[in-house]
């Protein structure tokens, strides 16, 4: 069942990743999926992969919460990335 | 490589893409401008201990390897998101100022014109 406060996290970000390979990508989405968001009523992402492409939805209350989630999460993408980088 | 690519929506209407451009230099660098600590703190002498490696290059040192790419390209992209936002944010903000005011002019205008003076309470 959906909230009724759920119903407002309509200001959203759709994020794809190419990553090199498909298992890059699914690690990626497997790193992150376990984070719990802090304030779920306020912001939530979603993770999928689809071949080598990472999928990252968010969806927030406003632009002030959606700048600080997205960007807290990018951040962790980029240090996937950079570690991948570093161990291949 | 295909790019990174963000799509932005917002109930008033407003919709975004963000699409890197490969050759531009904001494209080309781990290194944020919205990100990490502001240069007021560095000048205070602040160490990054963050701070992202240095993208790494292929073998023949003739390209950066592919996840490199990508990490500069998100950070970019990065960047870009974060700018839009901040503007879109001090513009709710400037709205919300700009309703406040009105709504305190509107409040006197009524009270001048009920002949407020004050003095409701004086008898």
């Amino acid at each position: 069942m959906t909230s009724k406060r759920e119903m407002s996290l309509d200001y959203t970000l759709e994020l794809q990743i190419p990553f090199e390979t498909e298992g890059q990508a699914s690690i990626a989405t497997k790193v992150l999926s376990p984070d719990p968001i802090l304030k779920p009523q306020d912001f939530q992402v979603d993770y999928s992969s689809e071949k080598n492409i990472m999928l990252v939805r968010f969806r927030s209350i406003d632009d002030r919460v959606l700048r600080v989630g997205v960007s807290s999460v990018i951040d962790s993408i980029k240090t996937i990335v950079e570690t991948i980088d570093e161990l291949s | 490589m295909t790019l990174p690519v963000a799509l932005y929506s917002a109930p008033d209407g407003v919709e975004k893409n963000f699409i890197p451009t490969p050759d531009d230099p904001r494209y080309l660098t781990t290194e944020g401008r919205t990100t990490g600590p502001s240069d007021h703190v560095l000048n205070a002498g602040q160490i990054d201990r963050d701070k992202p490696s240095d993208p790494k290059y292929t073998a023949d040192g003739s390209q950066l390897t592919y996840l490199s790419q990508l990490r500069t390209q998100l950070t970019g992209l990065q960047d870009d998101i974060n700018e839009f936002l901040t503007r879109r944010m001090e513009l709710a903000k400037n709205k919300k100022k700009a309703g406040a005011e009105e709504k305190r002019i509107q409040e006197e205008i009524n009270q001048l014109l009920d002949g407020g003076d004050g003095e409701e309470d004086a008898d």
